[in-house]
Order: structure tokens, then C-alpha cells, then sequence
């Protein structure tokens, strides 16, 4: 469009909005790159114009450029960027640019009322028209000039905006400001009756805020506050010690019940198996003791030891006894090994008498039997002797009576004088019995 | 006021970051169109080690008219005039020339450059620019002793 047509199109002003929002005052959360900014207002563009040399303004910036640089009527203008003389105006500007405008997060413009809405840009008018409780709209009282906050608006449609005076002070509040001035009055009203600091110490003193000042500089118990201050956290300190010292107390105690209920089971199971009267009394002692160990935990050291002492005592005895009965049984195998020892002797004894008693019957046996044999052989010598000089005759008479008739014997007789007797032979004779 | 918003940015930006040399504040916290700055001579000119203040005022057009700014130090210069007023002529800031989208920032930037590499063919004081191209080492004698009487 041309420049006339331009002047005369104003986008902002004929908007439909109540209120419109100043999008140039908005304050701008996110940062942005510079060449979204317009070079006339440093704002992120606002409903951008392009000029024929392709630069870029809001619309409301060019117009005021246009008329401000435009020499009476012409139909030229210098561009505000380079100078570029320019009649022609497109507000065509890519789409890509009025987003990444309309994206950046500024703040609602009602911060000052309490709104703390962040909202892209191209939101925030939706946002003052519908959304925001904080926007100021006038008075509901047509007589009344004043705005009030949307908020504070919707139940009842009346003026907000009469004032109360603090029932101290002379100090007044408006009715719609109640809830977050009050508080701040009163943590500050000179009039308010306040107790003085060192009242947790005892000082019963109530005055004035605005007199105060002047008491807490005489009163004795603040001079000596800090004193009592660091006595009360020693004291927190020790008390939080002694907590912990209980505690692990409390532990410890329960770690020696624990081990004095396994020692008596153990002392309780040797008396069983003793069964010795008198452990079995000292037991008895011992769980006397326990019992009384549960109200007064201060002997239980004592006791513990005693119990420990009786505990090894009766160990000590069973022991004892074990012993004994061992040696007992010693002195029994002993004497019963002896016994079989002395037993089997005894009979082989007997047995090797027997034997004795058989060998030297065999012994008469073959003497008597030797005895015939022994007498033949003498005989026979003493003939062979006679008989070298008479004949040989006779030994072979006599050879045949002592063996067995062979062929030899058949043939004896001729072969006896050619084989005469050697000496051996009479001497294997002798030793053959 | 479009105006006002755009200074109170500038002005933020220029105090918040400002350009080497340059620190920028207001004459009157309740004025924002007048500007007291304070410049460093740069290095390496018969400006340094000199302080020089100058006073920028902003039209109540801006950005559609330029800001003026002149020094209140004196200072031996071609660009500047050598009187009480002490205006710089710089070249941007000729109402033909000025474009609302020239940043305060740049013209200060600017006219620090001037500092250092005065333009002796767009001068202001015909003697010293003559002087400077002529004679450099007196204009160089001469700025320094100015600087040295009037911006330490």
C-alpha cells in the first residue's frame, strides 16, 4: 500500500480491546535476538511493516517516522534504516518473524498488583483481558474514582475502597488492601503493645513498640540475655549428650542380659548333666540373682562375677568327678586284662606239656623201634669181617633176608665178588638211623 | 512517550555494558535526556591519559531527530569548537544524515574514534585542522598540553 493508505490504517488503535496492553513497556523475561528488535523502539516488533529495501519496523514506529522524516506531502519517504527513499509499504512480513516475536515470555504488566504470570507475548493481551485477577478495573461505585483489582471485585459489586483505621495508631487502610496491609501495619505499628525480648527471661515488662527501644536499653534481664542465651544452648547440648549416653547405655545393658542368659542356660545344662546338688543350688542362686538384676540394674556387674565364679566352680567339679570315674575304669580294664593275660597262659601251658608228653612217647616209639635195626647192624659188621676170609656166601643170605627179592638179588650172587663193598657204605648204613 | 522507553533501554544497556573508555551517566536522575559522559583519551593520541567530560542531549523526537553532544572539557580538536560550548561535528549526527536506528552506544563509540583519528577534511576549527595536516607534531605538542591543563 502507499504511504497515504498507510497513515491512514492504524492496526493498534482500532483493536477491540478494553484495555489494550502497551506491548513496548512489557517487561521482557527471555532473552531475544537483536534482529527481532525494531531499530526505531528496541522492542521486539510489534505488527511489523517491510519497506521495498526489505527492512523491517513496527508499524507504529514507521508511521511516526514516516511523519517525521517526509518532506510536506511528498510521496517519498527516507528509510529510517538507509536512507532508501521509499512510497511503498508492505505490512506482509513473513509469518516466521511475528512468531518469533509474539513467543517471547514477558511479564504481566499487573506484577506491581501481584499477578506473577510469565506468558509469551503474543498471550499476554488474552491473558489482561480474561485471565488476570490483578488487572485494575474502576470502581463498581460510580461516585468512587478508584480502581480496584479484578479479584477483589467478583462477589459483591461494591466500593473497595473506604478506609479503616488501625485501632492503635491513627493510621488508616483501605477495606481492599486489608488481608496484605494489615499484616505489614501491624508488624510495624509504633502503637502496638509488645512484650520486651527478653520476656522468655522473665521480664514481665509489656510496652509500647515505640517506647521499647528505651526500656530494652535499662532492663537488666536483656543486658544479660546473651549470657542466658549460651547457657541454654550448653544446656540443650548436654541434654542431647546425656540422650545419646542413655541410649547406648540402654544397648550395652542389653547386650550383657544376653550374654548372662546364654552363660546361665550353659551353667544350667553342665548341672544337668553333673547333677550335682550343690551346682544346682548355686544355679539356683544365680537366677535368684537375674530376677533381682531386672529392678536393680546397679549390681549386675557384682552379680555378673559371682555368677561367673560359681559358673567355673561347678565346671571345675564336673570335671573332677570325670576324672575319677575315668581312672575307675582304668584300674577295671587294667585288672581284667591281667586276668586273661594270666588265662591264656595257663593253657598254653597245658597245651605245650601235651605236646611235651607226645613228642617223648614218638621219641620211645622210634628208639624202641631203632633199637632191632641198630642190633642187626652191629651183627652184620662183625660177620662181614669173619666171612672176607671164608666167603661171600653169607652177606648175600643175608641181603636178601633185610630187602625185598629183585633182579639184582637173581643176578647178586654173580656180579658179588666182581663189586667189592666200599667203606661208604657201612658209613651211610650207621647214619641212616 | 516512545521517546523514553527507547532511552531508558539505551541507557541501561550503556551502564550495565558500556564501551571501553566511555562511562555514561545521568546529569539529573530525573531527567533522562540529558547525559553526562565521561571518556578516557584513547591510547596512542595526544588524548590520553586525559579525561574528558562530555554532554549528550537527546531531543524529545528521539529517535527521529539526532542527539547533540558536546564536550565540556575543552580540547584542542579540528572537530570540535574551540569555545565554551565545545559541539562536536560529527558526520552521523547531522540531522540529513542521523538514522533513528543509530544506537547511542555507536555514537559514543564514534566519537572516541574521533579522538583518536580526527577528521581534519570535515572540521569544525579550520586552523587546527590546517595545523594538524601541516604541522602534526606541533597539534600533537598543543593537544597535549591542552590535555594535560584542562582533562587531569
Amino acid at each position: 500500500m502507499n504511504i497515504q493508505d498507510f497513515l491512514a490504517f492504524d492496526s493498534e488503535a482500532n483493536s477491540d480491546h478494553d484495555m489494550p496492553v502497551d506491548l513496548r513497556s512489557l517487561d521482557f523475561v527471555s532473552s531475544y535476538d537483536s534482529h527481532l528488535m525494531c531499530p526505531i523502539c528496541h522492542c521486539p516488533l510489534i505488527q511489523p511493516a517491510r519497506l521495498q529495501c526489505d527492512h523491517v519496523f513496527c508499524q507504529k514506529c514507521l508511521r511516526s517516522a514516516i511523519t517525521t522524516f517526509r518532506s510536506a506531502d511528498s510521496e517519498e519517504f527516507p528509510c529510517p534504516s538507509c536512507r532508501t527513499p521509499t512510497s511503498h509499504v508492505s505490512t506482509n512480513v513473513p509469518r516466521l518473524l511475528i512468531n518469533m516475536c509474539d513467543e517471547i515470555q514477558v511479564r504481566c504488566p499487573f506484577l506491581a498488583e501481584g499477578c506473577q504470570e510469565i506468558v509469551p507475548r503474543g498471550h499476554i493481551q488474552s491473558h489482561v483481558d480474561k485471565y488476570c485477577g490483578h488487572r485494575l478495573m474502576p470502581c463498581p461505585d460510580e461516585s468512587c474514582d478508584k480502581m480496584t483489582r479484578k479479584k477483589d471485585l467478583q462477589q459483591e459489586e461494591r466500593c473497595m475502597h473506604s478506609y479503616y483505621q488501625c485501632s492503635r495508631c491513627e493510621q488508616d487502610i483501605m477495606e481492599q488492601d486489608y488481608e496484605r496491609e494489615l499484616k505489614k501495619h501491624i508488624e510495624t505499628c509504633t502503637e502496638v503493645v509488645s512484650p520486651c525480648v527478653a520476656s522468655k527471661y522473665g521480664c514481665a515488662a509489656k510496652i509500647r513498640r515505640a517506647e521499647i527501644a528505651a526500656h530494652e536499653q535499662s532492663c537488666p534481664l536483656v543486658s544479660i540475655g546473651p549470657y542466658l542465651e549460651s547457657q541454654n544452648t550448653r544446656l540443650n547440648s548436654l541434654e542431647l549428650t546425656m540422650r545419646h549416653l542413655q541410649q547406648r547405655n540402654e544397648i550395652f545393658e542389653d547386650g550383657l542380659s544376653n550374654i548372662r542368659s546364654k552363660l546361665l542356660e550353659s551353667a544350667r545344662a553342665s548341672e544337668g548333666h553333673l547333677n550335682s546338688g550343690r551346682a544346682a543350688a548355686e544355679g539356683e542362686r544365680g537366677r535368684q540373682n537375674q530376677v533381682d538384676d531386672l529392678d536393680d540394674s546397679m549390681n549386675s556387674s557384682n552379680v555378673f562375677s559371682s555368677n561367673a565364679t560359681t559358673y567355673l566352680l561347678s565346671l571345675h567339679e564336673s570335671l573332677r568327678e570325670e576324672v575319677s570315674q575315668m581312672s575307675h575304669a582304668l584300674t577295671d580294664l587294667d585288672a581284667r586284662a591281667s586276668m586273661t593275660i594270666m588265662n591264656e597262659c595257663l593253657r598254653i601251658k597245658e597245651d605245650m606239656a601235651h605236646t611235651n608228653a607226645a613228642v617223648n612217647s614218638v621219641r620211645m616209639q622210634v628208639q624202641w623201634l631203632m633199637n632191632p635195626r641198630l642190633h642187626n647192624g652191629a651183627r652184620a659188621g662183625g660177620m662181614r669181617t669173619n666171612a672176607s676170609a671164608a666167603g661171600t656166601e653169607s652177606p648175600r643170605s643175608q641181603l636178601t633176608s633185610t630187602s625185598a627179592p629183585g633182579p639184582s638179588q637173581a643176578a647178586g650172587p654173580s656180579l658179588g665178588p666182581l663189586r667189592p663193598r666200599r667203606p661208604s657204605d657201612s658209613g651211610r648204613e650207621g647214619t641212616k638211623l | 512517550m516512545g521517546s523514553q522507553k527507547r532511552i531508558g533501554k539505551e541507557l541501561a544497556e550503556l551502564m550495565e555494558s558500556p564501551p571501553a573508555g566511555i562511562t555514561v551517566n545521568l546529569v539529573d536522575e530525573a531527567n533522562m535526556y540529558e547525559w553526562k559522559v565521561l571518556m578516557d583519551g584513547p591510547e596512542g593520541s595526544p588524548y590520553h591519559k586525559g579525561k574528558f567530560q562530555i554532554k549528550l542531549v537527546l531531543p524529545t523526537e528521539y529517535p527521529f531527530k539526532p542527539p547533540t553532544v558536546s564536550f565540556a572539557t575543552k580540547i584542542y580538536h579540528p572537530n570540535v569548537t574551540n569555545d565554551d560550548k565545545g559541539s562536536m561535528c560529527l558526520g552521523m549526527l547531522r540531522p540529513d544524515e542521523w538514522k533513528p536506528s543509530s544506537k547511542i552506544g555507536a555514537v559514543l563509540e564514534f566519537a572516541r574514534q574521533l579522538l583518536s583519528e580526527p577528521m581534519p577534511d570535515d572540521a569544525i576549527e579550520g586552523r587546527i585542522a590546517e595545523q594538524y595536516k601541516n604541522d602534526r607534531k606541533h597539534f600533537d605538542e598543543v593537544a597535549r598540553e591542552w590535555t594535560r591543563k584542562h582533562a587531569s
